[in-house]
């Protein structure tokens, strides 16, 4: 009879209120770009593909040769190269279960693994899904000078946009070492990742025209890599000049900075990778060591 | 026409360097309109390391974006999908015939492994170091004066492959 | 070495043999389709139309030579004037390039060096993609179809198949290699890709028959596959009919059960 009396501002029944929001809590949980949410820059809103967006580049200009001899004869040669009758998973170092003998190990983060701080992937059996295939390459160049003279990055960095095209981001330096005067956050160089088509074209040219005429360049080491598919290898300041872009222009390039380059392959290990970039053009040196585990895995 | 670039450049450019020693200008300059009558001496290794940094920077570079009429646009996504629709099949098309392959060669092994233990063993054994021959290269645009070297003899009994 | 003993459950199974698929990869790249041929023009004409200016202060230093050799070449380029009107729209040049358009660069040198044979700075002269042996159409040269892979195939027994050799107490691969040596003479480089059989074909009583049969019963010949590259040389038979063909003839070649068979192994080019 009261309830009549007041006069409430929505239709929805006294009853039904909720004394709480019912919405559930997940902004703390969405990540919400506020950029996007702006009316400022709409054509930064866009994709990059999208041809209205400043960022759009265009990306398959020409035919990328070294890609389609990949996909064309390096595949199926690869598929059947790797492929093991019987292969097993090779289970990678993992962290491990604490034993249950004090209620303590209850809900305790597992341990580390055995012997390692970093757990290692299991290696699975080759099949077509898997072939290994070249991802990524990535130049770094770090000036061991530019702690005292720290203009030099700035030559470095264009050393590597010339060779590359890509426009290159700066290298700082890490670690605190007073006798080699290294401070945390000094400009020490810089780093280009390439990928697609300025790979192929990296690729092409280190093979073709800069590794043959190093001399006594045997090839990269077969005992290079980091265990599970990425090679890398060093050019020394000199075989920088054998660049056609620097090569070209050598008045301008009084000094040359040695690079280190990485393959990074998507391959499970390093042997398979080595295979992949023996049919890329790169030769290899020295003798190989395969861990065990991986030799016996059928 | 075509004037010196470290005249026009920002001040954010040459923070920072060593070893570049900026003077002021002149205290009387005579004034003309459309030119630019300020002049900085720079030393020249500063001034090779101004051309650098200008090189890598995309200030007075980047042209005019590119402004399309709606029919244009419509044109310009109608090539691009058609483009990514032709790659997608043919993807599609490979990944099959890999699909086959592997079928086909576990099928084989599998076969092998039944018929005769010796020869699947000696067929399944890993190549240890196996590289492929640096004369199969990635092929060019244009064949090489040689497109095939016919020449070949075998040096000793073990190079009869 | 090994004897290849038949395990008792298939005693009555046919000879195995070792067949080689043999190609040689292409040398030159594929030849583009009409629209890709477009579609990539159209991609690299935008690209350049978006691309930065040349720095060519960076390259041409101020009052050189080498300056006033590529300014005198290089077309001009209409600039911003006080009280003119611009009927195709006003310009925006800036380092020496209009940002509506792209930049048109020519290179100097190239022409004037035409004739000369040693200067390294002469236009490069390239190699024609179609050869003699493409126009001759010479199916046991291997100059042919550069663009495409060769896979050499023989007439055995009034059929045109992959070459197949008996196996003298060896493994598959050595069996391959030895029998091409003895077919074809040593003047051949091959790099065999594994010793890993890529496919069986199985006969029953000289018929072909699915690679899935089994019968314990019946007489099976096998044939394995073994894929492997020329890598230089010739295949220089004394009595036998052979031919270096791409997947696409090899089609018209093969019985149409034995093509079926081996044409997932093709390479798509």
């Amino acid at each position: 009879m009261f309830n009549r009396a007041i006069r409430n501002f929505s239709s929805s029944p006294t009853a039904h209120k909720v004394g709480c929001s019912i919405v559930k809590p997940v902004h703390h949980r969405v990540k919400i770009d506020k950029t996007k949410l702006s009316p400022k820059y709409p054509e930064l809103k866009l994709s990059p593909n999208d041809i209205r967006s400043p960022k759009f580049v265009p990306r398959y200009t020409h035919q990328d040769r070294v890609q389609e001899y990949y996909e064309n004869t390096l595949k199926p040669d690869l598929l059947l190269i790797n492929y093991v009758h019987g292969q097993k998973t090779v289970p990678g170092n993992k962290r491990r279960q604490w034993d249950l003998t004090s209620p303590y190990h209850i809900n305790r983060p597992p341990r580390v693994p055995r012997g390692e701080r970093v757990p290692t992937p299991d290696i699975k059996p080759r099949t077509y899904k898997n072939i290994p295939g070249l991802t990524k390459i990535t130049l770094s160049c770090f000036v061991k000078e530019a702690k005292l003279n720290s203009s030099l990055a700035i030559p470095a960095t264009l050393q590597l946009q010339q060779i590359t095209g890509v426009k290159p981001t700066p290298i700082y330096a890490k670690t605190n070492v007073p006798t080699w005067k290294l401070r945390p956050g000094m400009k020490m160089g810089a780093k280009v990742a390439l990928e697609g088509r300025e790979m192929s074209q990296f690729l092409s040219t280190l093979t073709e025209l800069v590794l043959p005429r190093i001399r006594e360049f045997k090839g990269i080491s077969n005992r290079s890599g980091d265990r599970f598919g990425t090679i890398s290898f060093g050019l020394e300041p000199e075989s920088i000049k054998f660049f056609p872009e620097i090569e070209a222009n050598q008045d301008l390039w009084p000094r040359t900075f040695g690079i280190d380059v990485q393959f990074h392959t998507s391959s499970q290990v390093d042997m398979d990778a080595r295979i992949l970039l023996s049919g890329l053009g790169i030769p290899f040196t020295g003798t190989e060591r395969i861990p065990k585990d991986l030799l016996n895995d059928h | 026409m075509f004037k010196t670039y470290s005249s026009a450049l920002p001040q954010s450019l040459s923070r920072g360097l060593v070893g570049a020693t900026r003077q002021t200008p002149t205290p009387f300059i005579q004034f003309v309109r459309g030119k630019r009558t300020k002049k900085y001496d720079l030393s020249p290794a500063a001034q090779k390391l101004i051309t650098q940094l200008s090189v890598l920077s995309a200030s007075r570079k980047q042209p005019k974006m590119l402004k399309l009429c709606p029919e244009d646009f419509v044109k310009h996504n109608t090539v691009q999908e058609a483009y990514k629709l032709i790659t997608r099949k043919r993807k599609k098309a490979e990944n099959e015939k890999l699909k086959q392959q592997y079928e086909s060669m576990k099928l084989a092994c599998e076969d092998l492994s039944k018929v005769s233990p010796e020869l699947f063993e000696a067929a399944n054994k890993r190549e240890v170091s196996k590289r492929f021959s640096l004369e199969l290269r990635v092929p060019t645009n244009y064949p090489p004066n040689v497109p095939w070297y016919y020449d070949y003899t075998p040096e000793s009994p073990e190079d009869k492959k | 070495m090994i004897v290849p003993r038949l395990s008792a459950r298939y005693m009555s199974s046919g000879p195995i043999k070792s067949s080689l698929m043999l190609s040689r990869i292409p040398i030159v790249t594929r030849a583009l389709n009409p629209f890709e041929k477009e579609y990539f023009n159209y991609q690299a004409e935008l690209e350049r139309r978006l691309m930065r200016t040349f720095p060519q202060y960076y390259y041409f230093k101020k009052g050189t030579l080498a300056e006033r050799k590529f300014l005198d070449i290089q077309n001009g380029v209409i600039s911003k004037q006080p009280n003119v009107w611009y009927p195709k729209g006003i310009p925006d040049v800036k380092h020496g390039r209009d940002r509506r358009f792209k930049q048109n660069i020519l290179i100097p040198g190239e022409e004037a060096n035409k004739n000369d044979e040693k200067n390294l700075s002469r236009p490069i002269e390239v190699n024609a993609r179609v050869t003699e042996a493409d126009k001759t159409n010479n199916m046991s040269s291997l100059n042919r179809k550069l663009s495409h892979t060769l896979y050499l195939i023989v007439k055995e027994k009034d059929q045109w198949k992959f070459p197949s050799f008996n196996l003298e107490s060896q493994s598959l691969h050595t069996a391959a290699e030895k029998g091409l040596v003895d077919l074809g003479g040593n003047q051949i480089k091959i790099w065999t890709v594994s010793n890993t059989p890529a496919a069986v074909i199985k006969y029953c009583e000289g018929e072909l028959v699915a690679p899935t049969y089994e019968s314990p019963d019946e007489r099976i010949e096998r044939h394995y596959i073994i894929k492997s590259h020329i890598v230089a040389g010739s295949f220089q038979p004394m009595n036998i009919e052979y031919k270096w063909v791409t997947n696409d003839e090899a089609a018209s070649f093969f019985d149409n059960s034995y093509f079926q068979q081996v044409r997932h192994l093709l390479a798509n080019f």
